[in-house]
């Protein structure tokens, strides 16, 4: 186990050092001036220079990845480019919205995925298991952000049930699990969809297995031997399902963060894409593949403790 | 301000809040946080980035700066361009050169800075004038020669030259706004986000980025107070969002996008009003004229006459916003009823085979905005009926920004471009941008007439308004004139509030916080 743990973290830190390459590769291909757009019109050429250089850009591009990878290792991931605030902190600032945001959709995807798979492998060929794979299908089909607009237009607009904008009062955690329940939902239910098809295709097949008709034979009561012996089996391709999920809902937690003014990472970045804030951009991209690639191997590890035979073959 | 920690949840407010929250619920299922009707939130349109007058970057950050370092004079709220006075009790132009300041008794600064003085005045305007300082706003006081300081709480501006914009758009600007010597010198000589000695109707009491800034109304403030006891800042980029935001209750006031507003003014959420005002924006289509394609000013002229501007502006704004015909706003010196080349498909023709350009294939950049690329499709349509072939090319603002640069690789391959400008209430803020100098600079269809300059600059120095006026539609007939340019619209303003409330707007639409009230 000790083998296969640290090849796996040998591999998440070169993707980590792989990522951070492309994406100084591309910020360097991107067009715009980051001085220009960060000081506005009425700034001077001289000006625009002095930026330039604080923020290194007049450095070749392996310099400036060095400098930004050699500062990463110790905790430095450089400044805001106008505030001088560091970017570690504005990113710390806004990361647990998002891990929250992400939370609250994986809560969404789990209680309502894994009943509906069980309950549509349980009744196998039937209407509800029809009816389960349709809605499966059409929510995994919707956007997350027609679901958030929508979600947004009902709830919020029309039936004033739950607030439209923002992440709700600092430090008061009823109103920021109010502020939290469209959001998610939005960055949710297509896993929803996923994980009831993955928990249905897994338990067919363990339902099958020979020490499920043994557990039969011996005369155990069913709903014990399908939550306790063939569910347990089951849900392991949903942790890993579930560990490549949480990339696509950092993707999906940008349109929910902006459709719904929430801060966040994803809205973080965003901005600084558009006034060319490259500090955080590259800081915040950093932290969050760091904690997509932790949370994958948390799940390697999960699933590799679990199956020996994923430990063998890695 | 350092930002407040988000998530300092303790176990008391957590297990008070749960409770709350379960009670909450179900008893009220929509809070809004104004109901008290004591605290005013409204969107803007960014987060706070700066509070220095000498160095902000956008109009939210005006407003609070304005609310919390209290400017000589303002605009008043309505629909006529006049100032009054803030920390002034008085302001006077006794000459072309000079004039004379005296402050209001009973203001001073938090933080234990004593009282606002005319020291601090004359520190707070030379420091923005001072080219070592690098303000972008130095030109706001570029006339400036001194500020004398009489006595403690007067004192006189001097001017090396007569500037006429001064009252206009320098005064009644954050470039007025007066800090504390003492607090900024501690400082190092500037300010970030943490705001130190404020003494306006309004005190920054919490900025948590991303989430919201608080005003709060300053108990030591002796004169006219704020309108409400706290003003929330909710910064939202997207006005859809901040339009929904309105409709769900959660603000109180926010502007709106131009498609939004016949949808809004047909069918105006319940307890609301939409209001429209005059924009000072200009929008136009610029035309390279070092462009190698576009060397030949017949050519120039058939897009010019090839641009229906009727059709172009109705499709793009829903019919919201009327055809401008310059740079200069209506209402402003220099603002003129027609262009001297207006739509004419048949003579764009004519020009086109005059100069051998059937066929001609070019490059239309916009910025990707939904309002952009309809006007643009228009004018594709209206180009592709003279025979041109037109090429339309979205841009993200940080590409778009860029794209004229002299300091990039694009700027002679750039062809035409749909821009927009924002002004104040100045035509020299409009003409500025045009001059010779900014060629590669903010000029990007590199039109460089010496006559122009000359004009302009005659147009800061001359206060005679029938003067002025003709002088700067002289400068547009040039721009006309040049064939680099398609003046498109001045765009309107939306806006929306709650009818509990009365929101102070300037002429054309931005906000005045403290000028917000309780209806």
């Amino acid at each position: 186990m000790l083998t296969y743990a640290v090849k796996r973290l040998g591999l998440a830190v070169a993707i980590v050092s792989v990522a951070m390459f492309l994406l100084f590769c591309m910020i360097y291909l991107v067009p715009g001036d980051p001085a220009s757009v960060a000081l506005g019109p009425r700034a001077t050429d001289a000006m625009k220079e002095a930026l330039r250089i604080k923020m290194g850009l007049d450095q070749p591009i392996w310099i400036q990845f060095w400098n930004f990878f050699s500062g990463a290792w110790t905790g430095d991931l450089g400044e805001e480019v106008l505030s001088g605030r560091p970017v570690l902190d504005v990113v710390m600032e806004q990361l647990p919205f998002t891990l929250a945001l992400i939370a609250g959709g994986i809560s969404w995807s789990v209680a309502l995925g894994i009943p509906l798979g069980c309950w549509a492998a349980i009744n196998r060929g039937s209407f509800a298991d029809r009816l389960v794979g349709l809605l499966s299908v059409a929510v995994i089909a919707v956007p997350s952000f027609v679901i958030a607009i929508y979600a947004l237009l009902i709830f919020a607009v029309t039936l004033r049930w739950l607030p439209a904008i923002g992440a709700g009062e600092p430090g008061q955690l009823g109103d920021q699990l109010v502020h939290l329940i469209l959001p998610s939902l939005a960055v949710g239910l297509g896993w929803v969809g996923y994980i009831a098809r993955m928990v249905r295709a897994s338990m067919l097949e363990v339902l099958e297995a020979s020490h499920i008709r043994t557990a039969r034979a011996f005369g155990l009561p069913e709903n014990m031997i399908t939550y306790r012996y063939a569910l347990t089996i089951a849900i392991l391709p949903t942790i890993t399902l579930l560990g490549v999920g949480i990339g696509q809902m950092l993707s999906s937690a940008v349109f929910a963060e902006i459709v719904f003014a929430r801060p966040g990472v994803g809205k973080l970045v965003y901005d600084a894409i558009l006034t060319r804030n490259f500090p955080v951009v590259t800081g915040a991209v950093l932290v969050t593949t760091v904690i997509f690639v932790l949370l994958n191997l948390i799940a390697d590890l999960i699933v590799g403790a679990l199956d020996p035979r994923v430990r063998s073959s890695f | 301000m350092n930002p407040t920690k988000p998530n300092g949840i303790s176990r008391r407010s957590l297990l008070a809040s749960a409770g709350a929250f379960g009670a909450a619920s179900v008893a009220f299922p929509h809070m809004a946080i104004s109901q008290d009707g004591k605290i005013l939130t409204v969107r803007s349109y960014s987060d706070l980035q700066i509070l220095d007058p000498a160095f902000r970057l956008s109009l939210p950050e005006d407003d609070i700066i304005r609310a919390i370092y209290p400017p000589l004079i303002e605009p008043v709220s309505g629909d006529t361009w006049e100032w009054k006075t803030v920390a002034a009790a008085s302001m006077e132009q006794l000459d072309d050169l000079t004039i004379a300041f005296t402050l209001k008794e009973n203001m001073g600064f938090t933080d234990g800075y004593g009282q606002v003085t005319a020291e601090d005045v004359k520190f707070s305007i030379e420091r923005i004038a001072d080219p070592a300082n690098e303000s972008p706003y130095a030109g706001d006081w570029a006339a400036l020669k001194e500020v004398e300081v009489k006595d403690t709480l007067s004192g006189l501006i001097h001017l090396n030259n007569k500037f006429v914009p001064l009252w206009t758009t320098t005064l009644p600007t954050p470039a007025s706004c007066i800090l504390s010597k003492k607090a900024v010198e501690e400082l190092g000589g500037k300010i970030g986000t943490e705001p130190v000695a404020q003494s306006g109707q309004y005190l920054l009491t919490e900025w948590v980025p991303k989430q919201r800034t608080i005003l709060k109304r300053n108990p030591d403030w002796a004169h006219e107070p704020g309108g409400f006891e706290e003003i929330h800042i909710i910064p939202i980029e997207d006005p859809a969002t901040a339009e929904r935001g309105f409709e769900a209750g959660d603000l109180d006031y926010t502007w709106t996008s131009v498609s939004s507003l016949p949808r809004l003014k047909e069918n105006p959420p319940a307890g609301s009003v939409v209001l429209e005002k005059p924009s000072l924006a200009y929008v136009w289509m610029g035309i390279n004229k070092d462009n190698e394609a576009l060397q030949d000013v017949r050519i120039r002229r058939a897009i010019q006459h090839a641009i229906d501007r009727e059709i172009v502006v109705d499709a793009a704004y829903f019919g919201a916003a009327s055809v401008g015909n310059g740079i200069v706003a209506p209402g402003l010196p220099g603002s003129r009823d027609a262009v001297t080349y207006d739509y004419d498909p048949d003579k764009a023709r004519a020009l086109l085979a005059e100069a051998g350009a059937e066929g001609l294939s070019i490059t239309l950049d916009i910025l990707n905005q939904s309002e952009r690329l309809t006007a643009a499709q228009v004018i594709q349509a209206n180009l592709a009926d003279v025979g041109i072939a037109c090429e339309i090319k979205q841009n993200d603002s940080g590409t778009f920004w860029s794209l004229g640069s002299k300091d990039g690789d694009y700027f002679m391959n750039l062809q035409l471009v749909l821009s927009r400008f924002s002004m104040q209430p100045d035509p020299s803020w409009a003409t500025v941008w045009f001059t010779p100098e900014q060629v590669g600079v903010w000029n990007w269809e590199r039109f460089d007439d010496a006559e122009y300059k000359a004009l302009h600059d005659e147009g800061l120095v001359e206060s005679d308004p029938v003067k002025r006026d003709e002088i700067y539609k002289r400068m547009q007939a040039l721009m006309d004139e040049s064939g680099c340019y398609v003046f498109l619209t001045h765009e309107v303003v939306g806006a929306i509030h709650k009818d509990t409330i009365e929101p102070g707007l300037k002429p054309n639409g931005e906000s005045l916080l403290s000028d917000f009230k309780p209806a």
